[in-house]
């Protein structure tokens, strides 16, 4: 099929005319044809017309035999049907063409969006892409369905009834179409003008809801305050509001429609006059001046609507060029990169020197160099806008770095393919996302093969998330957000971790991942990971010394750069802000274990027990001491 | 996307005919305009079928009569008509325009004026999506129904029956043969209407769930690409729009059938026009203008028609929307006040849960006799697990729900024989997300108390320790807020909501996770506002923050709705029970997460 090869960016064009044609390509021989159709469905009615005209002049008036009659008689349902024919096989094709362009414009924006880079996610907002997809295009989609198809019906009549006029009389032709120019530019004006009337009517419905929207998310504010009076002197005040631009937009109407009304009849009786006298003359048969009270008003009622018409038209042009804008955007090349791997990613990293700025900003990451190898766990460390998160985009290659180099098996990272990186790195990210399908196929979400229920099962187990998701009533088949199922945050990122486990990823990124886990849970996935595969290379972004402290390097990043790096037990005694962030949390943990002795005191004087004979208390000041 | 999906919900009515009726209630209050537009409408139907009788006048009684007098009277009588006509066409839609418009304003207000009176319990159970609907297309619907389509089908069933008593006029036999005709036009087009209705229902489902999986592809887009799934995204996707094609297509080709359908019919009868009318003529019961007359009829009827099946096709969606907008209007409110209950001077005094119990069904209880007494001035905090019923007391202390048995008492009397007004206007709320409205700062501060001068306000947002961030904004007081408040920070918002109730002088004070979504930094700047704020005034906070629970005078336990445990942190901490529990679980969890905010806020000066 032609729609597959054809590529839509040639319709990028500063001309929007010349896109919006070009956005046609493979269709353009049906629409032709759906015009035609058109065309000849006119003709067909104008032709009844002209029967209409033989009928009076050659049949009735001539005394003809009745046989003729009835001939006539089916004359009138054959142009009849030829004109239904015409005008249904146009208005199909016209159909099949519109719904097919705008098929291929929603293909390709739904597959260029999501192969754009995160440096444009990261500008556009959501609401903004989703309106342009799809309000935008359905304005296309009318602007080819009802409105170039229209525009085309109001030509093709004006031109197909007009020749007719010409063939019964040149001068009354020219006659009836006096007040036409007059009609267009009237019918212009309006539209135009009506158009800005109607944009400040939508503008206050948009007001309208606005001020709903935050009554009624605001609810418990407004009766907590019982602000009810005064919410509905707010509303009231939108609402009459609208109300005003509402009669002011039938005001517009109500003076357009009579004015063209008169213009228009006038027009048509002084046809009737003109023709008249001349059938009286003799200049024309009384037939013919039947088919001409017939074709004028086919010539002069369409052109009232003209106006509105292209007032239309005018959106779809606004609408190509929004669609335009998304499309003009590079798409971030998945394929791109001279390295082909033989074999499969080891793992081993090595930073170089990196400096990374996010588009015209200022760097967030400064001279980055570390290596690690291939099935270690490394750790980083730091406060929020450190870089840490800036600094594990980097490795898929979801940023580019401005200087320095990264290393994976001793190869620069830019010479992999992006899609290639992707599929051989896992990130589990730091807001678990998770999509509005089922639970299992959420789980499955990442992989290509074929997985079995087993698999998605034991994946979900080491994830620590089966059990929840089996006190569901329809187990893995729940939908994610269906009513009535609320996945806490932790166990979102539990079903992503899951997720993760059945990619199998050679390079694993925790992205502060498990901060929303509890202690325990956290204990459990990070087992099941390790034991999942022990060659894997992992990066760990945390904030709990207890997650980071059996990483096999530990980096504590600030201000973009790597201020302090080594083991536990290395930096645990090193000044600076790792061994500030031990102490805060012993500090803390002292606290703790101080006010549970105060409560010890006044229990142990009733049972004699000591405070560390509670297994949760003294867990963590164990393992304390052991490491100091 | 569920929202989008409530919209596509269609009601199945058994009382159309009540609802319609009641519908049509809506457009009678303005009845002036209401027989205005049918006056109008009326007698445009008799001047357009008159149009074509003038036109048999011109050729029978001036062409073929030869009579050029006759001729121009006939014409100056056209031209007065198209006048007369222009006047009628201003009328109407100046009346039916009004109408319309007035209809949906009524619909709105009276729709938001029961909005505000209904219970919270009422706003838990109804999506706001659905509601914005009911007051925005709903409303439009029947807005529209009442005036444009009342007056569409007027000017139809009248167009087609002053029709016919023209042509009964000019020529009765073959009057008849063509009204047989009408109904066969009528029913097939209006059966075919429906059916594209159907097809068009179906286009605007796909198309949600298009708009849907986009939405899902846009907020999902960083996951996408990190699981390299783009292809197999866009292969599910295809199916989408392959069907969206399928039904958009048969919608569009099934609508341009509809005109040939019918166009195909009427042909029948101008071609007995043309036989039976020639027959006639020859004879000589026929003129030649008659004939005209009566194709124009014939084919003019066209347009009525497509306006009956129109008008009856949108009359289903409109009656829907209708019966929608009536149950909202109907709602009655589960809590209103009773007969002669007092108006309270103060809410000050003790709060007493006297055996309170609370369900949404009662197999499923949520509080469960509970029994507990507040000294006025005291600060109680809940805690307890998610769902354990914690944000149900406060919203019970609040009356945004009652007791369903046992009471709750405030100042020495059961809290239902205050007014609800009372009660709720001495209650100062504070909420874990912090709703804004759109407007300056100092509408939303002013929010507190309405008639509060500039100077209250300052002084409110001043204790609140708001000022200071207010201060820094490019307008200062005046700066927008944006939609939801969107332009500030969560811990903005939250100071701003505290200076509110600051600002609002309440007796009872109730913070629901009010602290819970602040960094470190912003809860000590946020602090000392709520501290301010609890002095001296009874106060229920709900916190997650050991912090804020520790300064509470008493620490009540909820676990699945009931009372567990009642005391102050040394107590509860010696009991060894579930605070202690709950206490040596969160601290640790707090530890993890406080090292962040740490690094940037307490930490640096532990460093320098």
């Amino acid at each position: 099929m032609t729609e597959k090869t054809f590529d839509m960016r040639e319709t990028i064009a500063d001309n929007r005319l010349l896109g919006l044609w070009r956005m046609m390509t493979g269709y353009r021989a049906l629409y032709l044809a759906a015009v035609v159709c058109i065309g000849l469905a006119t003709v067909a009615r104008s032709g009844i017309y002209f029967l209409l005209a033989y009928f009076v002049d050659d049949v009735l008036l001539a005394q003809s035999a009745t046989v003729s009659v009835a001939l006539v008689a089916a004359g009138f349902i054959v142009l009849a049907v030829l004109q239904g024919g015409f005008t249904f096989l146009g208005g199909r094709w016209a159909a099949k063409t519109s719904e097919s362009i705008v098929r291929r414009l929603r293909d390709y924006l739904y597959d260029h969006v999501q192969r754009l880079s995160f440096t444009y996610h990261d500008k556009m907002q959501t609401g903004e892409l989703l309106q342009r997809s799809t309000s935008d295009v359905d304005t296309l989609r009318r602007f080819y369905a009802e409105q170039t198809i229209g525009f085309g019906r109001i030509t093709l009549m004006f031109a197909v009834n007009f020749t007719a006029l010409l063939l019964l009389d040149v001068r009354l032709a020219f006659l009836s179409i006096i007040v036409i120019p007059i009609v267009i530019i009237i019918s212009l004006f309006f539209f135009k003008k009506m158009y800005s009337v109607f944009e400040a009517f939508q503008q206050q419905e948009a007001v309208l809801s606005n001020t709903l929207q935050e009554n009624l998310t605001g609810v418990r504010v407004v009766k907590a305050f019982a602000r009810q009076a005064y919410e509905s002197d707010k509303f009231e005040g939108d609402n009459i509001e609208k109300y005003r631009r509402g009669i002011k937009l039938t005001y517009m109407h109500a003076a357009y429609w009579p004015a063209t009304d008169i213009l228009c009849s006038l027009q048509m009786l002084f046809g009737f006059t003109v023709g008249a006298l001349m059938t009286i003359n003799g200049t024309i048969s009384i037939g013919m001046y039947l088919a001409y009270m017939g074709l004028v008003v086919q010539i002069i009622w369409p052109i009232r609507g003209l106006g509105r018409l292209i007032a239309e038209m005018s959106t779809g042009f606004v609408a190509y060029h929004r669609i335009m804008e998304i499309m003009r955007v590079d798409r971030e090349p998945l394929d791109e990169g001279s390295f082909a791997p033989v074999r499969p990613i080891q793992g081993a990293l090595a930073f170089e020197n990196v400096t990374f700025a996010y588009e015209g900003e200022e760097p967030v990451l400064h001279n980055i160099s570390f290596a690690v190898e291939s099935g270690q766990t490394v750790a980083f460390m730091g406060s929020t806008g450190s870089g840490k998160t800036s600094l594990m985009n980097l490795l898929p290659r979801f940023y580019n770095f401005q200087e320095g180099r990264i290393l994976l098996d001793g190869k620069p990272l830019t010479d992999y393919p992006r899609g290639y990186l992707r599929q051989h790195i896992g990130i589990v990210q730091q807001e678990p996302f998770l999509f509005s399908r089922s639970i299992r196929d959420n789980i499955t979400y990442g992989v290509d093969r074929h997985v079995t229920d087993d698999e998605v099962e034991a994946a979900a187990r080491e994830a620590a998330v089966h059990d929840v998701i089996m006190s569901f009533p329809k187990g893995y088949d729940t939908m994610v957000g269906e009513r009535g199922v609320t996945l806490s945050g932790g166990q979102k990122q539990r079903v992503t971790v899951a997720r993760m486990l059945l990619k199998q990823p050679q390079i694993l990124i925790f992205d502060d991942a498990t901060s929303s886990v509890d202690t325990e849970t956290e204990a459990v996935m990070r087992k099941a990971i390790l034991e999942q595969n022990a060659s894997r290379t992992t990066l760990v972004i945390a904030h709990r010394i207890q997650s980071v402290m059996s990483a096999d390097q530990i980096f504590v990043l600030d201000k973009g750069r790597i201020v302090q790096r080594g083991t536990h037990r290395e930096l645990v005694v090193e000044e600076g802000i790792y061994r500030n962030v031990y102490d805060l949390q012993a500090r803390i943990e002292d606290e703790l274990q101080r006010d549970l002795a105060d409560a010890a005191v006044a229990a142990g004087k009733a049972n004699g027990r000591n405070v560390n004979g509670q297994p949760d208390g003294s867990e963590l000041s164990t393992g304390k001491l052991s490491l100091a | 996307m569920s929202e989008l999906y409530y919209e596509e919900e269609e009601f199945t009515t058994q009382h159309t005919g009540k609802t319609l009726r009641r519908t049509l209630k809506q457009g009678t209050k303005h009845w002036p305009l209401m027989v205005g537009f049918l006056i109008f409408i009326s007698a445009v139907s008799f001047v357009d079928s008159y149009f074509t009788y003038l036109s048999k006048q011109i050729i029978d009684e001036g062409i073929l009569a030869n009579n050029t007098d006759a001729l121009m009277r006939i014409i100056v009588q056209y031209g007065i008509f198209i006048l007369i006509q222009a006047g009628l066409v201003l009328g109407f839609i100046y009346c039916a325009g009004k109408l319309g418009q007035l209809v949906q304003y009524d619909l709105r207000k009276r729709m938001f004026d029961k909005l505000q009176s209904l219970s919270l319990s009422y706003f838990d159970r109804t999506p706001v999506g659905w509601l914005m609907s009911r007051v925005t297309s709903d409303s439009q619907r029947v807005g529209e129904l009442v005036s444009w389509g009342f007056l569409d089908m007027t000017w139809a069933v009248t167009n087609i029956g002053v029709a016919i008593v023209f042509m009964l006029f000019i020529n009765w036999q073959l009057a008849l043969i063509i009204i047989a005709i009408i109904p066969i036009l009528v029913i097939v087009a209006v059966k075919f209407k429906q059916r594209i209705l159907v097809e068009f229902r179906k286009v605007r489902k796909i198309n949600s769930k298009i708009t849907a999986s986009f939405n899902e592809n846009i907020t999902g887009v960083r996951v996408v690409k990190a699981l390299r799934r783009e292809e197999k995204n866009l292969e599910e996707f295809q199916d989408e729009t392959t069907a969206m094609y399928n039904a958009g297509f048969k919608a569009a080709w099934l609508s341009a059938l509809f005109l040939p359908v019918v166009q195909i019919i009427s042909a029948f009868g101008v071609a007995m026009v043309v036989l039976v009318g020639g027959y006639q003529y020859t004879i000589g019961g026929m003129t030649i203008g008659g004939i005209q007359a009566f194709i124009s009829y014939i084919t003019f009827m066209l347009w009525p028609i497509q306006q009956l099946a129109m008008v009856y096709a949108s009359m289903q969606q409109a009656v829907a929307s209708a019966e929608r907008i009536f149950s909202l209007i109907d709602e009655e409110p589960e809590i209103v006040d009773a007969d002669g209950v007092a108006q309270p001077a103060s809410m000050r005094g003790d709060i007493v849960f006297d055996n309170m119990s609370f369900y949404y069904n009662a197999d499923e209880p949520i509080i469960k006799n509970m029994n507990l007494t507040v000294k006025e001035g005291e600060t109680v905090a809940l805690v307890g697990p998610t769902g354990a019923g914690k944000s149900t007391i406060v919203n019970l202390v609040a009356r945004f729900y009652e007791p369903k048995s046992g009471s709750i008492q405030i100042a020495g009397r059961d809290y239902r024989e205050w007014t609800l007004h009372g009660l709720q206007s001495r209650i100062g709320m504070v909420l874990q997300t912090p709703h804004l409205f759109s407007g300056t700062v100092m509408d939303n501060l002013r929010y507190g108390r309405l008639d509060a001068t500039d100077e209250e306000i300052v002084a409110a947002a001043k204790m609140a320790g708001a000022d200071e961030f207010i201060s820094n904004l490019e307008k200062k007081y005046e700066t927008e807020v944006g939609e939801g408040g969107g332009l500030l920070s969560v811990g903005q918002k939250q100071l701003i909501s505290i200076a509110r109730a600051i600002l609002a002088q309440p007796d009872i004070l109730i913070l629901d996770e009010a602290t819970s979504s602040v960094d470190t930094l912003t809860e000590a700047l946020i602090q000392r506002g709520m501290e301010y704020l609890m002095a001296g005034r009874t106060s229920f906070v709900i916190a997650h923050r050991l912090s804020t629970i520790k300064r509470a005078d008493r620490i009540i336990v909820i676990e699945a709705g009931e009372i567990t445990e009642n005391g102050t942190h040394a107590e509860l901490i010696r009991a060894r029970g579930h605070y202690y529990d709950l206490y040596t679980r969160q601290f640790r969890e707090e530890m993890a997460q406080g090292y962040d905010t740490f690094a940037s806020a307490e930490l640096q000066p532990m460093l320098a």
